[in-house]
Order: C-alpha cells, then sequence, then structure tokens
C-alpha cells in the first residue's frame, strides 16, 4: 500500500476548495496564489495550477482581468464570479460535513465500552 | 529582449515543448501555455533585475523546478478521463489524436519522455517511424550478442540531443497483455501483435522446451543412447527460448492504459473506442490510476533529487540525466530481475511437477511392458483385476489429469469444472486403494519360504582340481521373448530365472561335493514346498569340469515366488578349484568363501562377508579356507597356478641372492675405500680424530685398521667386519 499514494489524493481532494477559497477573498494573481498556499503550508507547483485555474475560469467559475506590469509581462489577475461563489458555498458545505466526521472518527471513545456494561456501584 | 544561453534557451524549448505536449488535448492548452511562459519571463525578468547579464540553464533549471514537470502535475493523470469526464468541457467529439507539433521529424534525437534508460530506442524509433519496443528488442539482442551494443547505446546517448518527442499513435504498438497471462503476457501481447490466436506463440514458447524435456527424460529411462527427439537442438533451443522469452518480459511495456490497450490492438485510438475500452473494464480503472499516481510521485521526488545537484555543462547535464535514468532505470532493472526470478521459479516449479508426471508416465509404460510378466507374477482373478485398475487410476489418472491441464493452459481455456478436479482426485485414490491392496495380496503370496537340498553325485577329478564354467545359454530362446538383464528371461512355454549363486566350501570328508539349494517362496508352507520342487537346476560334468547352468526354469504355470538356487561345492583340503570367468558373466551374483557348510537364509550372508576373488586364478583348499595357490602374483592373475610350495622357496632363494649380491657390493666398496686410504695421505684431506663411539666387537673379528680413527676408515671398517661376520655366517 503506497501511502504517498493516498496522501497525494487527499491533498488533490481539497485542492480546489483551497485555491478558490484564496480567491473568493479577493482577486489574485497565480504566482501570489502559490506564495500564499506556501504560507498555508499546501505546497502546489505552478504547473498544476495554472491548468486547474484555466479550467475553472473555463468552467465559468473564475474570471480574470489583465494587470500591466512594469517588471514584465502583464499579469492575470483573478476573480470568484457569481456562478463560483455558489460553487464554493457547495464547497465549503461538503468540506464541513467531511471535516466533522473524520474529526468524529478519529477522536478516541471517551470511555472503555467495558466499563459500559458494568453495573454502577 | 532576453539574453540568455544557447543551452539554456534549448532546455527551454524543450520544457515548453513537453507542455505543448502534455496538453495536447486540453482546451485551454494555449492560455495555459501562454499563462506559463508569461510566468517564465516573469522569472527571467527577475533573475535578470539581480544583476545576471543573461539567463543560465542553471535559472532556467530553477524554473522548471518551481513550475514542475508534467508528470508532476496533480489532477492531470490520465488526460483520457479528465477529457470525457471534463466540467463543462463537453465532448466536443474530437478525434483523440495527437496534435502536430512544430518538431521536425527528420532530425534524430533521443526521446525524453519514452525512455528507459536514455530514451535512445525511443528516439530512433520515432525517426524510424518504428515502434520502440522492437528498437529496444534489436539493441538488447546486440547487446547480448557482443557486448558492443552497449558501447553503441552509451555512445548515442552522450551525442544525441534530448527532446520530447510525439508519437503517431495509429501505429501499432507491441505490448505485454496484463490481463490475457499465463506467465506475463508476452505470448498475449506478441499475439495482438501480430494478428494470430493466443496459443500459437504460447506453444512457440513452450514447445521445445516441452520437447526437450520429454526427449531427456525418455533417453534417461530407456537407456538409449540416441534421442528420439534431437535433444541436444531442443535441449538448448529450449533454453534460448526461455531466455528470449525473460528478456521479452523485461523490455515490453505492460499495456496499462486504455490507450495503450488500443495500441496493442492496433484500433484506431478515438474517443468511442476508448470508451468502449474503458466499459470493458471498469474494475482495473482505479487500481490502475492509483498506481499512476504513485509512480508520478516518485518521478516527482527523483526529478527533485535530480535538480539539487549543480548542472553546467552539458557532460554535467548528462552525469546527472545518467544518475537518474540509472536510479529509475535500476528500479525498474530491479524489477525486471526480479520477474526474472519469479520467472525462474515457476519454470522450476513447472519442470517440477511435469518430470514428476512424465515419470508417472515411463512407470506406465514399464508397466505396460512388464505386461507379459504378469502371468507369472499374478495369481487369481483377484489379483489381475487389482493389477489392471491399478494400473489405469493410479498410474493413469495423474498422466492423463496433467495433459487435460496442460492443453487448457495452451489453448487457453479458463477451467471452469471444478468436478473435474474431484473426480480426477477421486479415481485416483481409488487406484491407490487398489494398489496397496495389490501390494498386499502379492506380499501375501510370498509369506512361507521352503528349501529343498538335491545333491549331485560327480566323480572325482584325476587332476586334483576342479574347474568351475557356465556354459552359454542351454535354453534356445526362440519366438517372443522378454529379457531383463541378467535376471530372467522368458520363452513362450517357460521362464529362465537367472537367481543363481555359487557358494565355495571346505569338505568335511577328503572328496568333492555338489549340492543345489533350492527356495521358493508360498502363500503356505505347503504351496512354498510344491513351488521348490518344480525349480530344475541342472549340472554337467566332464572330467574335471564342472557346467553350471545358467539358471533354472520354471514349467509356464509356476509363479515368480522369488524362487533362488544356491549350489555349493565343497573342496577337499589340499584339493584345487578353479573358478572361471564365464561364471562372473553370468551368475547374477559373485560369491564367497566361506567356512559354513549350509547357509539357510542365503540373503543376509551376501552383505555380511563379501570377498573379491578373482576369476580363472586357481585356489587350493587349506584348513583356514581358499587360498590362492600362487601369492605373489599380480591381480589381474593371469598365471598358470604355480604351486605355493615353489614359490616359497623361490622367494627364500631370491633373498638369498639379494642378500650375497649386497655383501658383494660392499665388499667391493671396501676394498675401493681401503685403495683410497693407502694412497699417500694429504695431511690436509683428512682429519684425524679419536674415533669415540667404538664397536668392541669389531676389534675382536675384524681386520681393522682403525688406529688411527678417521671417521671414514671407521665406518669402512665396520662394514667390512659385519660382511665378514655374514659371510661366516653364511
Amino acid at each position: 500500500m503506497d501511502i504517498q499514494n493516498t496522501q497525494s489524493q487527499m491533498r488533490k481532494g481539497v485542492l480546489e476548495f483551497c485555491i478558490l477559497s484564496i480567491i473568493r477573498q479577493g482577486e489574485v494573481y497565480p504566482s501570489d496564489l502559490v506564495e500564499r498556499m506556501k504560507s498555508a503550508n499546501l505546497h502546489i507547483l505552478e504547473g498544476t495550477l495554472y491548468p486547474l485555474l484555466t479550467r475553472l475560469k473555463n468552467a465559468g467559475l473564475l474570471t480574470y482581468r489583465w494587470v500591466e506590469s512594469n517588471s514584465g509581462p502583464p499579469r492575470k489577475y483573478f476573480v470568484m464570479t457569481d456562478k463560483g461563489l455558489e460553487f464554493y458555498g457547495e464547497l465549503e458545505r461538503t468540506w464541513q460535513e467531511l471535516a466533522d466526521a473524520v474529526h468524529a472518527l478519529t477522536q478516541p471513545p471517551p470511555y472503555s465500552s467495558s466499563e459500559e456494561t458494568q453495573p454502577q456501584p | 529582449m532576453i539574453p540568455i544561453e544557447e543551452s539554456a534557451y534549448d532546455m527551454l524549448k524543450q520544457y515548453v515543448e513537453s507542455l505543448r505536449k502534455f496538453f495536447a488535448n486540453e482546451e485551454g492548452r494555449d492560455e495555459i501555455i501562454n499563462d506559463i511562459e508569461g510566468r517564465i519571463a516573469e522569472l527571467f525578468g527577475e533573475s535578470l533585475k539581480k544583476g545576471s547579464t543573461c539567463i543560465t540553464e542553471d535559472d532556467v533549471n530553477k524554473i522548471i523546478e518551481s513550475m514542475g514537470r508534467p508528470e508532476d502535475f496533480e489532477g492531470e493523470e490520465g488526460k483520457v478521463h479528465s477529457q470525457l469526464g471534463g466540467e463543462g468541457t463537453s465532448d466536443k467529439g474530437t478525434s483523440y489524436d495527437y496534435a502536430n507539433t512544430a518538431a521536425p521529424r527528420g532530425r534524430l534525437y533521443r526521446d525524453s519522455t519514452d525512455k528507459i534508460l536514455g530514451g535512445v530506442c525511443g528516439g530512433l524509433a520515432n525517426y524510424l517511424r518504428v515502434d520502440p519496443t522492437i528498437v529496444r528488442l534489436v539493441f538488447a539482442l546486440i547487446s547480448f550478442g557482443a557486448g558492443t551494443g552497449i558501447l553503441l547505446y552509451i555512445l548515442l546517448w552522450v551525442i544525441l540531443p534530448s527532446k520530447s518527442l510525439e508519437h503517431t499513435s495509429s501505429a501499432k504498438r507491441l505490448y505485454r497483455n496484463p490481463e490475457e497471462r499465463v506467465v506475463a503476457g508476452v505470448a498475449s501481447g506478441i499475439a495482438s501483435y501480430f494478428d494470430i490466436a493466443i496459443w500459437i506463440p504460447r506453444l512457440i514458447f513452450a514447445l521445445p522446451l516441452v520437447l526437450g524435456i520429454i526427449g531427456n527424460i525418455f533417453r534417461h529411462a530407456f537407456w538409449y543412447d540416441g534421442d528420439p527427439f534431437p535433444g541436444i537442438v531442443f535441449g538448448s533451443f529450449g533454453g534460448t527460448l526461455f531466455v528470449v522469452y525473460a528478456v521479452l518480459w523485461a523490455v515490453i511495456p505492460e499495456a496499462k492504459s486504455a490507450s495503450e490497450k488500443l495500441e496493442m490492438r492496433g484500433e484506431k485510438v478515438d474517443l468511442n473506442t476508448i470508451k468502449n475500452t474503458i466499459q470493458e473494464d471498469l474494475e482495473g480503472f482505479k487500481t490502475r490510476a492509483e498506481k499512476w499516481g504513485g509512480e508520478f510521485k516518485d518521478r516527482a521526488q527523483e526529478f527533485g533529487q535530480d535538480f539539487g545537484k549543480t548542472m553546467g555543462q552539458k557532460g554535467q547535464q548528462f552525469g546527472s540525466e545518467a544518475g537518474s535514468a540509472v536510479r529509475r532505470g535500476g528500479s525498474r532493472f530491479l524489477r525486471a530481475i526480479g520477474i526474472m526470478f519469479k520467472a525462474f521459479f515457476l519454470f522450476i516449479a513447472g519442470i517440477m511437477a511435469f518430470a514428476l508426471l512424465v515419470t508417472l508416465l515411463a512407470f506406465m509404460v514399464a508397466g505396460v511392458g512388464v505386461f507379459p510378466l504378469k502371468n507369472f507374477f499374478l495369481e487369481g482373478f483377484w489379483q489381475n483385476f487389482l493389477a489392471w485398475t491399478t494400473l489405469l487410476l493410479f498410474l493413469g489418472i495423474p498422466v492423463i489429469a496433467f495433459i487435460t491441464w496442460l492443453i487448457r493452459r495452451i489453448m487457453g481455456v479458463k477451467s471452469g469444472n471444478r468436478y473435474l478436479g474431484f473426480t480426477f482426485g477421486g479415481l485416483w485414490f481409488i487406484g491407490l486403494v487398489c494398489a496397496g491392496i495389490l501390494a498386499a495380496s502379492i506380499a501375501q503370496n510370498f509369506d512361507a519360504r521352503a528349501r529343498d537340498k538335491q545333491d549331485y553325485t560327480i566323480a572325482q577329478p584325476k587332476t586334483g582340481k576342479l574347474i568351475v564354467k557356465v556354459p552359454d545359454s542351454k535354453v534356445k530362446v526362440y519366438g517372443r521373448w522378454f529379457q531383463m538383464d541378467g535376471i530372467l528371461s522368458m520363452t513362450d512355454d517357460s521362464l529362465v530365472m537367472n537367481n543363481v549363486r555359487l557358494h565355495v566350501v571346505k569338505s568335511a570328508d577328503s572328496i568333492y561335493h555338489i549340492t543345489a539349494y533350492k527356495y521358493s517362496n508360498g502363500a503356505d508352507e505347503s504351496s512354498a514346498v510344491r513351488n521348490v520342487n518344480e525349480i530344475h537346476y541342472g549340472i554337467d560334468q566332464q572330467d574335471s569340469l564342472i557346467y553350471l547352468d545358467r539358471g533354472f526354469s520354471l514349467q509356464r504355470g509356476t509363479k515368480f515366488r522369488n524362487q533362488a538356487v544356491t549350489v555349493t561345492i565343497q573342496v577337499p583340503v589340499g584339493k584345487k578349484i578353479v573358478i572361471t570367468s564365464s561364471v562372473n558373466r553370468q551368475l547374477t551374483y559373485s560369491f564367497h568363501f566361506g567356512g559354513r557348510n549350509n547357509d539357510w537364509d542365503f540373503d543376509e550372508d551376501w552383505n555380511n562377508r563379501y570377498e573379491s576373488w578373482s576369476s580363472d586364478v586357481e585356489y587350493v583348499m587349506t584348513p583356514g579356507g581358499l587360498e590362492r595357490t600362487n601369492k605373489i602374483k599380480n591381480e589381474d592373475g593371469n598365471d598358470d597356478g604355480d604351486n605355493s610350495e615353489k614359490s616359497a622357496i623361490e622367494k627364500y632363494k631370491k633373498s638369498k641372492e639379494d642378500l650375497q649380491k649386497e655383501y658383494d657390493k660392499k665388499q667391493k666398496e671396501a676394498e675401493d675405500l681401503k685403495k683410497e686410504l693407502d694412497k699417500p695421505v694429504d695431511s690436509t684431506k683428512y682429519h684425524y680424530k679419536k674415533a669415540v663411539s667404538y664397536n668392541p666387537s669389531q676389534d675382536t673379528k675384524g681386520k681393522s685398521t682403525n688406529k688411527a680413527g678417521a671417521e671414514e676408515e671407521s665406518n669402512i671398517s665396520s662394514e667390512a667386519s659385519r660382511m665378514l661376520f655374514m659371510q661366516m655366517v653364511l
């Protein structure tokens, strides 16, 4: 059983959601997004990000605008659309459910079962 | 304009190409590429701003590292699936063909994506428009054959630039088929590639092997020196095929993805066919995807490690590339080696199982061959019946079962019938029981053993010596016969057994006696006695020649019950006996000399006391047993039988002669030395010394002139005196 595989699956599951939450907070350009994620200790390759953003954009969840820059070529700044907001809401609900479930399952039980069956003195 | 090193530029171009290829079917491909290029340009700008004059390879590498290589992109595995299931990107029914890139096809590159070691074969294949697996195979063959292939490979590895090349996926590629496999799916993949039935390549691989093994086993079982099949050819050919199979296993990639599977079959790789293929094996889907994810992770790690090193020149690049490839190839090689080991063990297990069953087959054949003897061995209806059932069930069933299994495997038929196995097992078990009963029944026939004694009257030989011979078979065998060397032979109406042994003992009186003891087993006393009386053994005498029959004959109705005959020749003391070589040749076992007159259980005797003896050698009976007449002669004993007394005298004479010679020699020596001593003495030559150890006997006997006491002189004189002494004695 390859643990890295499982770990990567876990990551992949939440990537989209994390990206969308960052963009929801305000318009952002891709490399900045990478930095923000890095600071939250969730590393992502730019090569992964660009296609993802493009797909989200093509799905109508994001939109962008060009911003001229002095230090180089113009940059794309992404913002969330209404549709994206809706989509995000769904994801947030799902995430919450998931988080609660996992939290519940990974907690040790407060008492052992044998105690339960013994009659109280 | 961004100033950039040429090598760095190459690298960049290459990277972008790989991205292009990767996103070939992505709807927003151009956009993505542009975004990424833009980002790269931005990073270049920053680097230049920091103070570097131009972009180096180092910079490019760092950028590529941070951007990531296509295979590392998450969420990108199986571009096929995302294509089909992409949200919002409704399939426009575009045909799934790899887009043309700007890569010129005329040049020979190393393929950076399709590579096992360095991508040499992949690039070569692309250039030649051939399936890379074929190229790899050719390379492997050359390497195995001459070794120069490896050098050539390394040469190409260094020289050729690496580049990600695209494939024309409509070409049919040779893969291994992981679904339909006996060992590794090699045969199955080959069958798909060539569009032939599956069992054909399987048979090609299996047949020489199987034939070779059968040939070898038959050869050993039946003592042929010539092979029923040209075993040498098949033996080595089969072995070669095995090696070929293993190489193919390692080299030919497994058709894992749907597109690969379609490529394997040579079908057009477009959306619809892919859909069908995926629907065909939906189960393996998930596992395959997970495997990919794992693989990408592995490669990402390796990749990261690679780029941790410093790179500069092309040589350095090659070095690191080689390192990563070796690691990658290393794990692949290890896997391949592991697979080869697995194949080897499977092979050995298969061989063992097969050999076991062929042995059973040989037994069965032998059983059939022994058939004519059946009537001599088995008694009564039940034994016969049991024998037949044993033969068929105990021996025959495993053979049939194995053949059935083999045919099924070769044909690729899955055996769904459970009951077949049970049926076979049940029948075999019955056969086993029958064999047991048969053995018990037969053993019961041997319960009792009887012995009879038969005296032969012989005339005492005038020469005082008996010569024992066995003539060639008196019983002429015509017609159908069966012979087991040295044990028994059979004609239509009688059986001749050679179970005769010769025993030579000391006679109680002063004349020769010959007796024969006949033994036989039987179910009980009376039948044993009856069997004994059936034995007929004859002895002929011609003056001093005794002819022993080679064997005794049994009437046809008599059963084999371990009949045996011991011929005992009693030799009186002082008389002689010669056992000719014909005895050794014709009678089954050798015999021994001993003092015992009768042995009831002669079987154990042979094991206890065994003396070596020689044919055609004269022996004389002494009170202590038989002894050779002439003891001094060599082992091959081609002597005419000297008298032992004579030889003793001769020996005595000889020793006396030797002593005489020695004495003469020493005498001469003494004289010589004496002469020397008489010469005028050079004082520097001899050192006169008082003799310390002095033999007093010398004084009284010899004419020793040892006043001066030179050592030599005293030695000489003592010798001389000894000689004189001896002379006196003699």
